[in-house]
């Protein structure tokens, strides 16, 4: 997908912290830092003098530009990295340099000048084994750093530094021509208002920098070193264009999470002793963008970037081998909630839901998802949209102003939810018609296309019939998905609706201090939020905020049907959200109430508070029950408002299941209907066995794709007692 | 196969044996030896069995 290079293109993942960013050497601080962090005092010395050349000058001399930029300057001071790498030295068992074993280089390099630039450009290029001749018209080496700096300060560490290799170093040697020099590449670095020979910047081979061309001490040392990468890359290639500078950083004050921490000052009043070099550097935030890591809990469960994930998912997408194998991502794809928080977080807005999303419509149309990630949920989307599914106008009228989509899983929950809501808004508005159908999220989280397209062209020509209606939404999901697919239907929330209409909440007998969660499909939706806030404030509840809520509104684990694809990770996201707080939750997502209560959250759906319906400790239904309870809502809808009494849809047969059995299906998402098809599937044709210890009947029937098994007794008074239920995806190639 | 217990194909009125059997999910084939009546074919895969080493393949598939 060319998406995928798009998406991440903007990522700030590895832009540099800012103190690299300002540093004349491009140190790479996080790295240095998170050595010291460590412990690891010698390996940070090594990776600092590898950066500057000459540790002791630069620490004598650095300005510290870094501390500028430092977010923690605010929040307890700068981190001290001058005094770090004060302490790297001081610390690190071997201050020598170390001494490379490589073949000796032909080509010839002339220095023009043995100040800081031109001795950092032969330090450089000797390491890499060139023959190396330094000309100084003076009678000494340094340059400019006489004025500086003590001699002995800082010839100690030149004499360091070159202690492993030799250069040919010509004092009182003045060039005047560059016409008399023959080598294969000259550096010309004869410091401030110090001849150029004329030479132009693209001769062939030659080369400028430092105090010459105007720079600082720091960064006419860091042009030294730079020129010699320069210069072996031209005598290597003959390009002589120089490579492009390092400069800046898009990395985001916004984005870094800032933990504020008092500055570490040496006791002694000089430098640190270890344990308070120690100190400082645990301070350092080792800045990068890592916003969607922090927030999103797939990333952060995975500790994978955007650009990991996208990298994956090509690669699962597009395999390198015929039989598929390398598709690392095909359960990754299958675990994104699809909260749209990862988004949210980006502060350059980067969209990995989407792209997974996408991704997941590249698999299911290669055919290479597994179907058994989303079958239980499509055959649900199909009952809502068949068996449970109505769509009925007020008698007496042609035309709505109101559409009643209550969502299939609002009904599920507790058909009472859906009967007392459009009660209320039939009273206000006579003329409101009811969809009792699903949205289309599973279908579209399955990657189905054709399957969601079908129930969007469906909705939409009821829509039409009833006259194109207002939407009135109970659940965010079920909003958003109408506006990204049926943007043409303009929709509200039911609970804005009731607080406009003056609705009196009925109000909960145990109401408390609570929190309201809000689903993540409210993320963009300040005004019902507030709503549900005022509403249940008006019910007599005390609020308290939780860590995660707002703009950053988690899923609940429900968005992306990703439990049968993942439980763990399903599993981790509800203990993470119910442990945000210890209050009781209100939420308005039957999805978010029923999760919570699975897990013995305390948690209202705000429709038990207005109505007076439930307490906080409800039990959800099982997924039988929920099928049951959408026939319920139907048969209650067609009664009630309808009149029409004689339908009896809720499926009626003799099978007796306990009550530790029944837990057992739902969490194995078995539905007893499917039990009672095998049972009789296999009385019908024959084809079970019975086990001769037991007394028992076993057998076995594929539905869909499911192949279901069931143990079973028959009772000729009470009809069949389940003993035992279980399924599997493996097909059974029967002869 | 650890199953013990003794089962009987009620429409052959036969008692399963450990036979060789064919399995497929996700474009993928197996075999493996379960109950199965050496009459009709009819199999018996015990929960253990399914939700055991079945489940385990079924993962490596859908990761494969």
């Amino acid at each position: 997908m060319a998406y995928t290079h798009d998406l991440v293109a903007d990522c700030l993942q590895f832009e540099r912290a800012f103190c690299t960013a300002k540093c004349p050497f491009n140190l790479d601080v996080r790295d240095f830092i998170g050595k010291l962090q460590q412990g690891r005092f010698n390996v940070a010395y090594k990776a600092y003098q590898n950066a500057v050349g000459f540790p002791g000058i630069v620490t004598a001399l650095c300005p510290e530009p870094c501390r500028l930029v430092c977010p923690m300057k605010d929040a307890g001071g700068a981190i001290s990295i001058i005094q770090l790498e004060k302490a790297a030295m001081k610390f690190a068992r071997n201050q020598d340099p170390d001494e490379y074993n490589m073949p000796a280089k032909n080509q010839r390099i002339a220095i023009i000048g043995a100040g800081i630039s031109g001795l950092a450009c032969a330090l450089r290029l000797i390491t890499r084994k060139y023959p190396v001749t330094v000309f100084e018209k003076s009678a000494q080496i340094g340059g400019h750093l006489h004025t500086l700096l003590p001699a002995e300060v800082f010839m100690r560490d030149i004499d360091r530094q070159f202690s492993r290799e030799n250069y040919d170093l010509r004092l009182n040697t003045e060039i005047t021509s560059l016409s008399a020099l023959d080598f294969d590449a000259i550096y010309i670095a004869t410091g401030k208002n110090g001849t150029d020979f004329g030479a132009e910047s693209s001769s062939d081979g030659v080369f400028k920098g430092g105090s010459l061309i105007g720079a600082d001490t720091m960064h006419a040392l860091a042009q030294g070193l730079n020129a010699a990468g320069t210069i072996e890359r031209y005598l290597k290639t003959g390009i002589m264009v120089l490579p492009e500078e390092l400069s800046g950083t898009k990395l985001i004050a916004d984005a870094i999470e800032i933990t504020p921490g008092e500055a570490v000052i040496p006791a002694n009043g000089t430098s640190f002793t270890r344990d308070e070099a120690l100190a400082e550097a645990k301070r350092c935030l080792k800045c990068s963008c890592d916003a969607c890591v922090r927030y999103s809990p797939l990333m952060s469960y995975f500790k994978k970037f955007p650009r990991r994930i996208t990298e994956e998912v090509e690669v699962t997408i597009h395999p390198s081998t015929l039989d598929g194998n390398g598709t690392v991502a095909t359960r990754l794809i299958s675990t994104c909630n699809h909260c749209g928080l990862c988004k949210e977080v980006c502060p350059q807005n980067i969209d990995t839901g989407e792209f997974l999303l996408q991704s997941h419509r590249a698999m299911h149309e290669k055919g290479a998802m597994p179907w058994a990630f989303h079958e239980f949920y499509l055959r649900d989307m199909d009952f809502s949209n068949h068996e449970a599914a109505l769509t009925r106008i007020p008698s007496g009228y042609e035309k709505s102003r109101y559409l009643f989509f209550p969502g299939c899983q609002l009904g599920a929950s507790d058909p009472r939810y859906v009967t007392e809501s459009f009660r209320f808004l039939t009273e206000r508005f006579p003329d409101t018609a009811l969809m009792l159908h699903c949205c289309g999220a599973p279908a579209e989280w399955a990657g189905n296309d054709a399957l969601h397209q079908e129930g969007i062209e469906k909705i939409k020509s009821d829509w039409i019939t009833l006259g194109k209606p207002k939407a009135i939404f109970a659940c965010p999901m079920c909003k958003q998905m109408f506006e990204k697919y049926l943007p043409e239907i303009e929709g509200e929330f039911l609970y804005n609706l009731m607080d406009e209409e003056g609705i009196v909440p009925i109000g909960s007998t145990d109401r408390a201090t609570a929190s309201v969660f809000d689903p993540c499909a409210s993320r963009n939706e300040p005004s019902v939020q507030k709503t549900i806030r005022d509403l249940a404030i008006r019910s007599g509840f005390e609020l308290e905020p939780l860590p995660m809520e707002g703009r950053l509104a988690g899923c609940c684990s429900y968005g992306g049907q990703v439990a049968i694809a993942y439980p763990p990770y399903a599993e981790h996201i509800v203990q993470a959200k119910i442990e945000q707080s210890e209050n009781p939750y209100i939420t308005y997502c039957a999805n978010c109430r029923d999760i919570f209560a699975a897990a013995k959250k305390p948690v209202w759906h705000i429709l038990d508070i207005l109505f007076g319906l439930g307490n906080a400790n409800r039990i959800p239904p099982t997924v039988t029950e929920c099928r049951n309870n959408r026939l319920l809502l139907k048969q209650q809808i067609l009664n009630s408002f309808w009149n029409e009494t004689e339908i009896m849809l809720i499926p009626d047969f003799m099978l007796l299941i306990s009550s530790e059995l029944k837990e057992k299906l739902n969490k194995a998402l078995i539905l007893e209907t499917d039990v009672y098809r095998v049972i009789e599937s296999c009385e019908q044709t024959g084809m079970k066995l019975f086990n001769l210890e037991t007394g028992s009947f076993s057998g076995h029937l594929q539905i869909g794709n499911t192949t279901y098994w069931v143990e079973y007794r028959i009772n000729l008074d009470s009809g069949y007692e389940l003993l035992n239920a279980y399924c599997h995806r493996m097909k059974i190639e029967e002869a | 196969m650890p199953e013990t217990r003794k089962m009987i194909c009620c429409k052959c009125n036969k008692e399963l044996e450990m036979i060789k059997t064919d399995f497929s999910y996700l474009g993928h084939s197996f075999f493996t030896e379960v109950p199965k009546c050496p009459e009709c074919g009819q199999v018996f895969i015990p929960e253990e069995l399914a939700r055991g080493r079945i489940s385990e393949v079924e993962m490596q598939m859908e990761d494969k």
